[in-house]
């Protein structure tokens, strides 16, 4: 009984898991960098599994760097686009001992994923290293702040992760949409006022709100934000596994709010019967004055916005803290090249080499010495806050697929009211804990 | 009787001068060599079998007695992941939505397989319309839920002609809560001509004479189906309700499809018991549970056992020679 770790029934059971993990990418994966001249300097090769598609210019800035890096070190990166299925790729890999050295993902991934049973290697060491070219060390060019706002692994550890993009979630809009900057004078103070703008555009038959209606996490913010507003933790909310936390007045009242603008009728009206990115769309094209979205929002509707088209971003009211998202390289637990896969992780933060992250790919980086692109100015600054908080406080996973989801897309939906949202999360959540000790 | 054939084998064995080996009591010439063939020619059938489903099962069915990630070591739960998918009401959920997909689908395609085997048989350019039927199940599933995103939506296709017909308000396709519903439509249409395809092979091999006398008795085209296409292809209708039962209980690429978002999986009130062990296995931001997956999985396997053991009591006749 107890622990069993014989190596040959665990290659059993991993077939499966192999054939589908690893078969897409086998056929690929002979694609290492093997051009590379290398002038041999310390030679070496590390894996490198990416949460971007090749054609992304995420991929493309990392690209960039990877060929640069082997040029100058002589280390090759054998690397696949693996993009954002790399989520549910990288545990049967790491089962099957068919994982890369490194991959990376946002930070609730990685977490989720590795870092949180101890699959993730602690990256300390990559903070004492020098940033080459720019002679700083890791840890003084990157805040703290970034690692100070993960959870713990369960060594107590928070350096599982060495951020290349930082990112933050709001509400999104064109200051100079007529229709909106009639209806707001100035960035509302309070709820109401909130709710008055939106009052205000709907009286001229202009949705307030964009929203993908089938996308529990964009749409989810608002709720998230409204709790923080409110001085509740997402994560002891989702936690208790009592469910008592969903009998706090702020958490009802909360949700009321978000029922507010469901009942009110100031969501884009077909919502609900469509695909992403169909509202996102309709967003960029006019159709409606708001989103909320994560930053990375301005980047995937850059071609389809007006020339005149000038962004505002803020918070909803009363909230304290911005949410963050980081994405981020990490080492896999049986990584072989430790060494080689670290060093590139320092390279990448060189100023001029993650400058592509804002310039290419128009997203913010976690250095404060990089500007952000210009339509993401004022949201690099709502980042400059002292602290951070985790989009939902670090909620994500099996909870947010069990528990969350469903009900909260019947609420936004609005086919359930904020009580009965309420008691079905409280019961719901409390048949997830029971099922989970 | 008995005696009589041991003194023919003895008598057979002297006529050898007794050298040869001792067969079996009881076995002819032909037998024998049969039975001696039997394990030559099964024993590598039964090998792959037993190396890739036998061996397979029985790990899951071990694997499903402990909680473990698959990577880090195993710790023993017994019986009570079995207990926890009880409890888990995602569960309970799933396993009905399986038990709707598998009855109410099925009986579904087989009304509609039925009426086009009552068509199909005496309608002119019958295989052009048997391969127009056949042809939704060579598209892949994940054309379907891609699609389904731009002929359903509201300025899609379908909403046009059904407001250019005078539908001013039609249905939200789309929408969450009729996501079960699309994923079901689909799967009968696309399984609907699948079935038939299978059905009109054994409707072919009916002789036309039975048909011809049937009409000659005065009876009705629906008369015919019941009481020649029916009884004369029953044993393929068995075997199709079989194979409905075994795959129908493994769908899941079609809810992914349809319901997951960028990033996300489809909501839990979508699934099914596959769509279950899929994201106990493989999820996102979180630890694959394989002794939870295992057991859902075996739950599933058990209810197909069930269902098809049923099944074939239930459609056992005695077969009819033609």
């Amino acid at each position: 009984m107890g622990s069993s770790t014989g190596r040959g029934p665990r290659l059993l059971a991993i077939a499966t898991a192999a054939v589908l993990a690893v078969g897409v990418s086998a056929c690929s994966s002979s694609k290492s960098s093997s051009a590379s001249g290398g002038s041999g300097k310390s030679g070496g090769s590390f894996t490198y599994w990416s949460m971007w598609r090749q054609d992304e210019p995420q991929a493309k800035v990392i690209q960039a760097a990877i060929t640069q890096f082997t040029a100058d070190t002589g280390i090759k990166v054998d690397v696949q686009w693996t993009g954002r299925d790399v989520a549910k790729k990288i545990g049967p890999a790491m089962a099957a001992g068919k994982a890369p050295d490194m991959w990376d993902e946002g930070e609730d991934v990685v977490y989720g994923a590795a870092a949180q049973n101890g699959n993730a290697k602690d990256l300390s060491a990559v903070l004492d290293m020098t940033i080459p070219n720019d002679n700083e060390k890791v840890s003084d060019a990157i805040p703290s702040k970034y690692w100070d706002s993960l959870p713990k692994d369960p060594s107590g550890g928070q350096h599982w992760i060495v951020p290349y993009e930082a990112s933050t979630a709001g509400i999104f809009y064109n200051t100079a949409d007529p229709g909106v900057s009639a209806a707001m004078a100035s960035q509302p103070a309070t709820w109401d006022d909130f709710i008055n703008v939106c009052q205000a555009l709907k009286a001229k038959n202009e949705p307030c709100l964009a929203s993908e209606g089938e996308d529990s996490w964009t749409n989810g913010l608002w709720f998230d934000y409204l709790l923080n507003a409110a001085g509740v933790n997402f994560n002891d909310l989702a936690s208790d596994k009592t469910g008592a936390a969903w009998d706090n007045p702020a958490v009802l009242k909360a949700a009321q709010q978000v029922e507010q603008l469901v009942k009110g009728g100031y969501i884009i009206p077909t919502y609900t019967q469509t695909k992403y990115p169909a509202q996102q769309t309709n967003w960029a094209g006019g159709k409606a004055g708001f989103l909320m979205n994560g930053n990375w929002v301005t980047a995937e509707v850059a071609k389809q916005i007006p020339s005149t088209w000038k962004y505002g971003f803020m918070l909803p009211p009363g909230a304290t803290q911005p949410d963050s998202m980081i994405f981020g390289f990490a080492l896999t637990k049986n990584a072989k090249h430790v060494s080689q896969a670290e060093q590139f992780m320092a390279y990448f933060l060189q100023k001029k080499t993650l400058s592509g992250i804002s310039t290419q790919a128009d997203n913010i980086t976690p250095r404060t010495d990089i500007p952000a692109p210009p339509e993401l100015a004022t949201v690099q600054k709502t980042l400059d806050a002292p602290k951070l908080r985790l989009t939902f406080d670090g909620v994500a996973g099996d909870w947010t697929t069990k528990v969350w989801n469903q009900n909260y897309l019947d609420f936004w939906h609005g086919q359930i009211d904020a009580a009965t949202f309420i008691s079905k999360m409280k019961s719901a959540q409390v048949s997830f804990w029971k099922s989970q000790s | 009787m008995s005696t009589a054939t041991i003194q023919d084998s003895s008598r057979a064995r002297r006529s050898r001068g007794g050298s040869a080996p001792r067969p079996p009591v009881g076995a002819a010439p032909l037998e024998r060599s049969r039975r001696r063939m039997f394990w030559a020619f099964t024993a590598p059938a039964v090998l792959v079998y037993f190396v890739l489903f036998l061996v397979p099962v029985g790990y899951a069915a071990w694997t499903s007695l402990y909680k473990w990630d698959g990577i880090g070591p195993k710790k023993w739960k017994g019986l009570k992941n079995y207990q926890t998918l009880w409890q888990d009401p995602t569960f309970r959920h799933s396993l009905t939505n399986t038990l709707k997909i598998l009855v109410v689908g099925g009986v579904l395609t087989f009304a509609f397989a039925f009426a086009l085997m009552l068509i199909l048989r005496e309608m002119n350019r019958k295989l052009f319309a048997r391969s127009v039927l056949f042809f939704p199940c060579l598209v892949n599933a994940m054309v379907f839920g891609i699609a389904a995103g731009i002929l359903f939506s509201p300025t899609g296709p379908v909403d046009k002609i059904l407001e250019a017909l005078g539908w001013s308000h039609p249905p939200q396709w789309l929408a969450t809560q009729h996501l079960s519903t699309m994923i079901l439509g689909t799967l009968i249409w696309t399984a609907t001509g699948y079935y038939s395809a299978i059905l009109m092979a054994a409707v072919d091999q009916i002789p036309e004479y039975l048909y011809e006398a049937a009409e000659l008795d005065g009876a009705n085209a629906f008369q015919r189906f019941r009481h020649v296409t029916l009884p004369m292809c029953w044993d393929v209708i068995s075997v199709c309700a079989v194979l409905w039962t075994v795959s129908s209980v493994k769908i899941f690429e079609l809810i992914l499809m349809y319901g997951g978002s960028s990033g996300s999986q489809p909501p839990a009130g979508s699934w099914n018991t596959a769509m279950y062990v899929y994201t106990e296995a493989f999820p996102t931001a979180s630890t694959p549970q394989l002794g939870l997956a295992t057991a859902a999985a075996l739950v599933s396997l058990f209810m197909v056992i069930i269902f098809t053991v049923v099944l074939r009591r239930l459609l056992r006749r005695d077969p009819i020679e033609y």
